[in-house]
């Protein structure tokens, strides 16, 4: 390695029209992938204000029952597979690679592909709102039989179209998760060991996994449930002597897990921001690395708790509440983790770090009522009720999408070249933490109360909290304007970012903002510490204090 | 200094001169992809176990003479298939070509067979759970049996190719990997469908 | 931040953290208990059960979130880099034996309640047990159940979309109201005619999935006087909301003379307000996306009544 040709020189601006076609470089991609889930967030979102709009008052006079239901079943399912499990993979993208000193994915036409099939499934569910009959309408479990029904008897109807539609996602799924595996096993930067890599790529290994084992079953599931609602088989019809309850073990077997390949990544962004914001090692890494295998293996084996109602034998009941219940241990692991990075430390509280600090304190409330859901004898009274959509949005927009945004403001310098507004980046997260408190927690006691979900109406006894629910969920709606205003007009207009805004440590911050193409390109550099080695004084990888200085020079040049 | 530049695997035509993956990717997709297969057979096991009419009426049973002579000859083309790859690595291209052709025949001959069972029963696939699962799952393996003779036709095609294995063979051993596979998955499906009733 | 002997600091530390510790075991009380008013009115034997377990759950999470919040509110005030200080913090890396105990610790706590749950679950399963018999099974074509545990009084719930209908077989009264004569156990026999349902009863705690092809008998004894709600709990179509009816429970004498006057009485269409919103909805021009349509309102002796007020 010759010094005086690295870093790689930057690259020439870029051109906004790479983002429209089918570039093969991973930095690219991921801002694909990212731009279009927030695409879809907002159209999830939309849907979701006509949720709360219609539960602001008991009786179901907003919209149509019928358009209700398919409305709530559009929203879960947007939200999940249009919008959380494509920015995650767009992150991946990202991060993968230039944490790991790689020069782009194993497959990078692989990686393409993966990508464009979430336009066409996007399209797909999207279009289903304008065929004969509306969109599938059975909730984003699509449980039989009600979603074989098929009222109007047509071949090309709504819940056709979801199940093609989520069959397209899984497909564009596995392509992500072996690629993604693959690089993390095959093309780290030599010295990087498996202990010396960052923690993001430790949960993503573990996510992909997961992705891997779980989505295969849910394919099998679906497949079986197409062919029921399309071609007369009885897999899960009663009356052909199929089983209803067989569709449940398929689908929770895979989306169960599938919570994980969601909260897993966030775990990674925690424990890649509280190093960098307490200027202080992650507390534990070791652990924290390996927390995250256990919680793949014991997250493959607590599906039941889905269905604890549904006629499960005893058994069955108390074996699966006992390794939901195990599940704590690792999770607690991490959040013990990241408060001892914490403590001491000497923290800076920048929007990014904001944002850990909020999705912890709702994760860690969602933990709570995660071992109550996990408890049977409270399950058989709260399960199915407003108190499990409190539970999970608790972990989904309190948690995962706390997480998400953090990570974005923190990488945005990374992969844009420019700073974000701080000012609105706080704005955006106060208006967050408020409006997912305010929306997400009177679901509790609605549930316990004995409010279902998935109503489009509901005993009046039930209005106030829904009332404030609803409010919550508006100010939600407007939190995302200050978002939308800091990304748009940073990545226009925004200060440059130098390579390493935040100080922090890690081969992504050794590369010029935004890198080039092929990253380090040939001359990858030897690692030759543990991540997060701050206080310590040691240098990551060798020629570092050289490298430091080149990326110094050019910038000053530039 | 450690360079970043490999040094003992094949390379590929790739820049950079950078290892080919593809071996990897394959192998880590084919076991996601037993899966999907595991699911059918666990469907099938459950509605098996817990249906009282499993058979749809006017049905006895399978035919399984037939099936198992064809088991026999897909195991079979398991070993032709690793006989092509020996003679590959000596460099005996026409005797690999020539096992290569006989593997794949004699997958035809499997999906013939199957074809023909299926045109033969008395029940299709809407007849209850039974005929569910066994089309699916008989169906769906056939499925992989035709990928993977197509696989092995551009194999065939490419070993015409001068220079075709300067960057390794990883092709060849990913179609025979997946061949093996699909061989696996048929010998737990003929005892699942067939032995079992 | 020096003060006097290394001792004295150790002390006043230890001192305060325990009162803070004994602060959030206050609070952490106070909040199980408080949880109880967060449920409906008990009405089952059940419910004491569940929500004696729901209260230990509150009153621990209490303890752990506080103790949690607790330590970022601390760092929050006292652990902030000053207005330009760049520079790093202790590179503490970790602590095995912490490690360890805040491994040990969560297990034995979970585990702990685990088996608090599971003896609750069992004496849950000895009121009602929540097995399920395979439709067409030979116990059940005998029209029985097991012998050991055949209970005075057997309902049949018939779940349809969208109504709910019970039949007391040995008296021949049918209605889509659900009477029931308090501290007596009942037996219900689960059935649905279409798709999946949900027997739920807030007030009892008890909720039961009613599957297509299956008939799931199912226990429990009503221990309060009142009126409560049955909700559909488990999403079966468009009026699933809808799908809820009234559960009365009475003195057995009041009981009794509710049926035998219901035996009186002639079939009549029961409650179902999806039959009645559907009527209105094929009226008008657009009336949303497609539908199965109702089931016609089963016809009951009893059709009880939609509007009187509900206790939970």
């Amino acid at each position: 390695m010759t010094i005086a040709t690295f870093p790689p020189e930057p690259p020439p601006p870029a051109n906004w029209s790479r983002y429209l076609g089918f570039s093969t470089d991973a930095k690219v991609i991921g801002i694909q992938y990212i731009v279009t889930a927030f695409f879809f967030f907002l159209i999830g979102g939309l849907l979701a204000m006509v949720i709360r709009g219609e539960l602001i008052t008991p009786a179901a006079d907003l919209v149509d029952r019928s358009v209700y239901n398919g409305i709530y079943t559009m929203h879960g399912t947007i939200m999940l597979f249009l919008f959380i499990f494509p920015v995650l993979n767009g992150l991946n993208n990202l991060l993968i690679p230039t944490m790991i000193g790689a020069p782009d994915m194993a497959f990078p036409r692989l990686n393409t592909a993966a990508f464009w099939l979430v336009p066409v499934f996007g399209l797909l569910l999207i279009g289903s709102f304008f065929v004969p009959g509306g969109p599938a309408a059975a909730g984003w479990w699509s449980y039989p039989p009600v979603s074989i029904q098929n009222p109007l008897g047509h071949l090309i109807n709504g819940e056709a179209m979801w199940i093609l539609a989520v069959a397209l996602s899984g497909v564009s799924s596995i392509m992500g998760a072996v690629n993604f595996v693959t690089t993390i096993l095959r093309m780290r930067a030599p010295g990087m060991t498996l202990f010396r890599m960052p923690v993001f790529c430790w949960t993503a290994l573990a996510a992909q996994s997961l992705q891997l084992i779980g989505l295969p079953a849910l394919t099998g599931g679906a497949v079986m449930l197409l062919m029921d609602l399309s071609f007369g088989t009885s897999f899960y019809r009663p009356e052909g002597g199929g089983d209803p309850v067989l569709y449940q073990h398929f689908f929770w077997f895979y989306s169960h897990p599938a919570v994980y390949v969601i909260i897993l990544p966030v775990f990674g962004i925690f424990s890649e921001l509280f190093p960098v914001y307490s200027r202080k090692p992650l507390f534990g890494y070791v652990y924290v690395a390996l927390a995250s295998f256990i919680i793949v293996g014991l997250g493959l084996i607590v599906w039941v708790h889905h269905m604890f109602p549904s006629g499960v034998a005893q058994w069955m009941r108390d074996l699966f509440m006992a390794t939901t219940m195990l599940i704590a241990v690792p999770t607690g692991v991490k959040v013990f983790a990241w408060l001892g990075t914490l403590w001491g430390g000497k923290l800076r509280l920048t929007t990014p770090m904001l944002f850990c600090i909020g999705g912890l304190v709702n994760f860690v409330f969602a933990g709570i009522t995660g071992v109550m859901l996990a408890t049977v004898p409270v399950d058989i009274h709260v399960s199915n009720t407003y108190f499990v959509v409190g539970h999970f949005h608790y972990v989904i927009y309190g948690a995962a999408v706390m997480g998400i945004f953090a990570a974005i403001y923190h990488w945005f310098p990374k992969f844009t070249g420019r700073m974000p507004y701080e000012g609105l980046g706080k704005l955006h997260c106060l208006l967050t933490f408020a409006g997912a408190n305010l929306n997400f927690l009177p679901m509790h006691p609605l549930g316990l109360m004995g409010m279902p979900r998935r109503v489009s109406s509901y005993d009046p006894e039930f209005a106030f909290w829904n009332v404030l629910a609803s409010l919550g969920a508006f100010l939600l709606g407007v939190s995302i304007i200050p978002f939308l205003l800091n990304m748009i007009s940073s990545w226009i207009r925004g200060p440059r970012a130098t390579h390493n805004p935040w100080n922090a440590i890690g081969l992504e911050w050794l590369l010029p903002s935004p890198p080039p193409e092929d990253n380090f390109g040939e001359e990858v550099p030897t690692v030759i510490s543990r991540p997060y080695g701050y206080g310590s004084g040691e240098p990551l990888v060798e020629h570092q204090v050289e490298i430091e200085r080149r990326l110094q020079l050019q910038e000053a040049a530039a | 200094m450690s360079s970043s530049l490999p040094v003992t695997a094949p390379q590929s035509d790739k820049p950079h001169g950078h290892i080919n993956h593809n071996l990897t990717g394959f192998i880590i997709f084919l076991c996601s992809e037993s899966v999907i297969f595991l699911a059918f057979f666990s469907g099938y096991a459950i509605l098996k176990t817990s249906a009282l009419d499993w058979l749809p009426p006017g049905v006895e049973g399978l035919e399984w003479r037939t099936p198992l002579l064809n088991t026999a000859v897909l195991i079979s083309s398991s070993g032709t298939i690793m006989l092509a790859e020996h003679y590959k690595a000596r460099d005996k291209l026409w005797l690999f070509r020539g096992f290569w052709l006989l593997t794949m025949l004699m997958g035809v001959y499997f999906l013939i067979g199957q074809a023909v069972e299926w045109h033969g029963l008395a029940f299709g696939f809407t007849a209850g759970t039974f005929g569910g699962t066994f089309y699916l799952l008989t169906g769906f393996h056939g499925l992989h049996v035709a990928t993977g003779i197509l696989l092995m036709t551009i194999m065939l095609i490419k070993s015409f190719i001068p220079g075709n294995y300067a960057g390794g063979e990883q092709g060849v051993q990913a179609t025979s990997l997946f061949w093996h596979f699909v061989d696996v998955i048929w010998i737990i499906l003929f005892v699942l469908i067939y032995v079992w009733q | 931040m020096n003060s006097s002997a290394p001792s004295s600091i150790n002390r006043t530390a230890v001192l305060g953290l325990s009162i803070w510790v004994g602060v959030l075991v206050l609070l952490s009380h106070w909040m199980g208990r408080q949880a109880l008013h967060w449920l409906p009115v008990p009405a089952s034997n059940a419910a004491p059960l569940v929500d004696g377990l729901f209260s230990l759950e509150t009153a621990i999470g209490t303890f752990v979130f506080g103790a949690v919040l607790s330590v970022l509110v601390w760092v929050l005030l006292f652990n902030r880099a000053e207005k330009y200080d760049e520079s790093d913090a202790v590179p503490i890396e970790g602590n095995t034996r912490l490690e360890v105990i805040w491994t040990a610790i969560p297990l034995v706590l979970v585990m702990a309640i685990a088996v608090d749950a599971m003896r609750v679950n069992h004496r849950l399963g000895v009121l009602g047990p929540m097995e399920h018999i395979h439709a067409h099974s030979p116990i059940e074509m005998a029209g029985g159940y097991a012998a050991d545990r055949l209970p005075p009084e057997q309902i049949e719930v018939i779940a349809r979309q969208w109504s709910w209908e019970f039949r007391y077989s040995g008296r021949n009264v049918s209605s889509t109201e659900l009477h029931l004569p308090v501290n007596q156990p009942v037996s219900f026999r689960l059935s649905s005619d279409d798709v999946l349902h949900g027997f739920y009863i807030p007030a009892f705690r008890l909720k039961q999935d009613v599957i297509p092809g299956r008939a799931i008998d199912f226990n429990l004894t009503p221990t309060r006087e009142g009126r409560y709600r049955l909700r559909d709990s488990q999403f079966s179509g468009t009026w699933f909301a809808a799908n809820q009816a009234d559960v009365v429970v009475e003195s057995p004498e009041a009981h009794a003379a509710w049926l035998n006057q219901a035996a009186a009485q002639p079939l009549q269409s029961g409650l179902s307000l999806a039959v009645q919103e559907y009527t209105a909805r094929q009226q008008r021009p657009h009336p949303g996306w497609a539908t199965v349509p109702p089931a016609p309102p089963p016809q009951v002796n009893v059709p009880g009544s939609a509007d009187l007020p509900h206790d939970a």
